[in-house]
């Protein structure tokens, strides 16, 4: 398949600080990408570049055939944006906000209102066609930036956190918009995030962290080269048992929390002869797939941190309204 | 072109929409007209009498005289302010969008100016609506002159908005910025006393602030002052004059219009460099 994306060994550093240190890879036509890692990793200093906010210090990048530090004018006209905040205009209407980005991005006359009507269908908007953007709730803001993302048929989109700071229902929502982009629409869609169970629905994932990608494969793939199931258990003597565990499975399980964690292939044959033959109590017992954040776990020793991430999301967001 | 109409589009509809400021805008031009002319008036008009050349300047009226300089104060402080859209628009993201689209800086700034700008005529108008109550008597030609006239004022004045929302990345600092101009530029524009008589450092802060060339320029049209006896010319400081060069209502408007390309520029080269 073509290459709509074409990265070549992208920097951006400001100062002594390398924000992106030399990121290579390729997106393809068609294809739901995800970049996945934690906030500070270069998600966002990658997608500015891409979307031609930030020059890069070095490097080369393509999008769809346009180089994003020369030929800016037609790379912006090659992709569409949906930023991490919102930009729509909260004091004009739903068709104004759309109108203007028509004007903006220069689509034909004659196509204007059939694609404004084509897009809120889309998102499900088209009865809020006239009303304020400001009575909007959180989803439907979002929904509407991705309809007028839209307008201007991008060759690809760019979704920085679609989904942040939204409910879990407005959430799997979104996503079925993003999905039906794909199948309808045949565009390209790169995506960051940090919630594990989104990047589930890409095609292929990279994983940045420290400014480096460090791994890049389908969700699958990428589970798959974990080795097989997770076994969690805890039991009476954790210490013993793991010494068990490495002499007669050949595992290296690894303590956390009180329990033991060790990777196991075909995890459910392992477990009945596992629990029939281990000598030590066992006080629980769990075998479950990896995730991504298994994934992410083992490559980084670290967890993407969820929790303290929607908290502080949070509390800047109620910051911005009081503002307002 | 048409994303400049655009951009300009989206700011007048915005501000029509904002009624309160439409009319808060208002306030502070009335209040100077009514309570400071009058008052200041009756002082000078007592004065004049007392010294014994009330005779002389029979044909003074201070509240008159103050109204093109009001209709100047109202034009700057709504244009001063307008770039507070694009501070606004950094804020709340809206910049971003315009800033990745395929639509050059330069029209971005224009199109931004030109909004602020038209805001800033139609403030102007309503003020006009007040000259019979002072005693100015509008005609055609002098409404075909002011809209050309206020419009320069107001480009100009935009401009400077703009160039200086492009140093800010908060309200609250635009407001701090433009604290520090406001005053000065209204005090130091003969819009509110004539600058007769003022200090060499003064004279020269008035030659320079562009705001002068505006009012003067309002003054010309509005009170036929180049007709008006020498005297009155004289004390009220209508005859404004640079290295002896004294200025007509063409010069006035080719020379802030030419500041206003300067400024829109300027601007124009930083909106260049902000990373939204």
């Amino acid at each position: 398949m073509e290459n709509i994306i074409e990265i070549k060994g992208l920097k951006k550093s400001y100062g002594s600080f390398e924000a992106v240190k030399d990121v290579t890879f390729n997106v393809k036509k068609g294809e739901i990408f995800g970049f996945l890692g934690p906030n500070g990793a270069g998600k966002c200093t990658t997608i500015s570049m891409l979307s031609t906010m930030r020059k890069p210090s070095s490097g080369l990048a393509l999008i769809n055939g346009f180089d994003i530090a020369k030929e800016k004018d037609q790379v912006r006209q090659s992709i569409g944006i949906i930023f991490q905040e919102n930009t729509l205009d909260e004091k004009l209407t739903a068709y104004e906000n759309l109108i203007l980005h028509c004007q903006l991005y220069h689509v034909d006359k004659n196509v204007r209102e059939e694609r404004i009507s084509e897009v809120l269908e889309m998102v499900d908007l088209t009865d809020k066609k006239d009303k304020i953007v400001k009575t909007f709730s959180g989803g439907m803001k979002r929904r509407l930036e991705i309809a007028r993302g839209l307008l201007h048929y991008p060759k690809v989109i760019f979704l920085d956190e679609p989904t942040v700071g939204l409910d879990p229902q407005t959430r799997e929502h979104i996503w079925q918009y993003i999905l039906k982009l794909k199948e309808e629409a045949g565009i390209t869609v790169f995506l960051t995030t940090h919630y594990m169970d989104e990047a589930e629905h890409c095609d292929r994932i990279a994983i940045i962290d420290d400014g480096r990608i460090i791994s890049m494969d389908t969700p699958e793939g990428l589970k798959n080269g974990l080795g097989g199931d997770l076994m969690e258990l805890s039991t009476e003597n954790n210490t013993k048992s793991v010494e068990i565990i490495k002499e007669r499975y050949h595992k290296e399980p690894k303590i956390k929390d009180g329990t033991i964690v060790f990777h196991v292939d075909k995890g459910n044959e392992f477990l009945v002869d596992f629990v029939k033959s281990f000598e030590i109590p066992i006080n629980s017992i769990n075998l479950r797939r990896p995730t991504l954040n298994d994934v992410f776990l083992n490559l980084t020793g670290r967890e993407i941190r969820e929790d303290t991430q929607a908290k502080k999301e949070f509390v800047e967001t109620s910051k911005k309204k009081e503002n307002r | 072109m048409e994303a400049i109409l655009s951009i300009w589009k989206r700011d007048v509809i915005k501000s029509i929409r904002d009624k309160a400021s439409l009319i808060g805008n208002l306030a502070l031009p009335i209040l100077l007209l009514i309570i400071f002319g009058s008052g200041m008036g009756g002082a000078i008009k007592f004065m004049t009498e007392r010294a014994g050349i009330g005779n002389a300047l029979s044909e003074f009226n201070f509240t008159k005289f103050m109204f093109p300089g009001v209709v100047g104060i109202t034009i700057f402080s709504t244009a001063v302010i307008s770039a507070l859209t694009v501070v606004q628009d950094r804020e709340f993201g809206y910049l971003r969008e315009m800033l990745v689209s395929p639509i050059p800086r330069g029209s971005i700034s224009l199109g931004k100016v030109l909004g602020g700008s038209t805001a800033a005529v139609i403030q102007g108008l309503i003020i006009l609506v007040l000259s019979p109550l002072i005693g100015i008597s509008l005609n055609f030609t002098m409404i075909l002159k002011l809209i050309p006239a206020m419009l320069i004022l107001a480009f100009t004045v935009s401009s400077l908005s703009l160039y200086v929302a492009t140093f800010v990345k908060s309200s609250q600092g635009f407001h701090t910025a433009l604290t520090m101009l406001i005053l000065p530029m209204i005090f130091l524009s003969g819009s509110i006393f004539p600058l007769t008589g003022s200090p060499a450092w003064m004279e020269f802060l008035v030659k320079i602030n562009p705001v002068t060339y505006g009012v003067d320029m309002f003054k010309k049209i509005l009170l036929g002052s180049q007709e008006m006896p020498k005297i009155v010319q004289d004390v009220m400081g209508l005859n404004l004059s640079v290295f002896g060069y004294s200025f007509t209502e063409y010069t006035d408007f080719v020379l802030v219009l030419a500041i206003g390309i300067l400024l829109l520029f300027l601007a124009t080269g930083r909106m260049k460099k902000v990373e939204a």
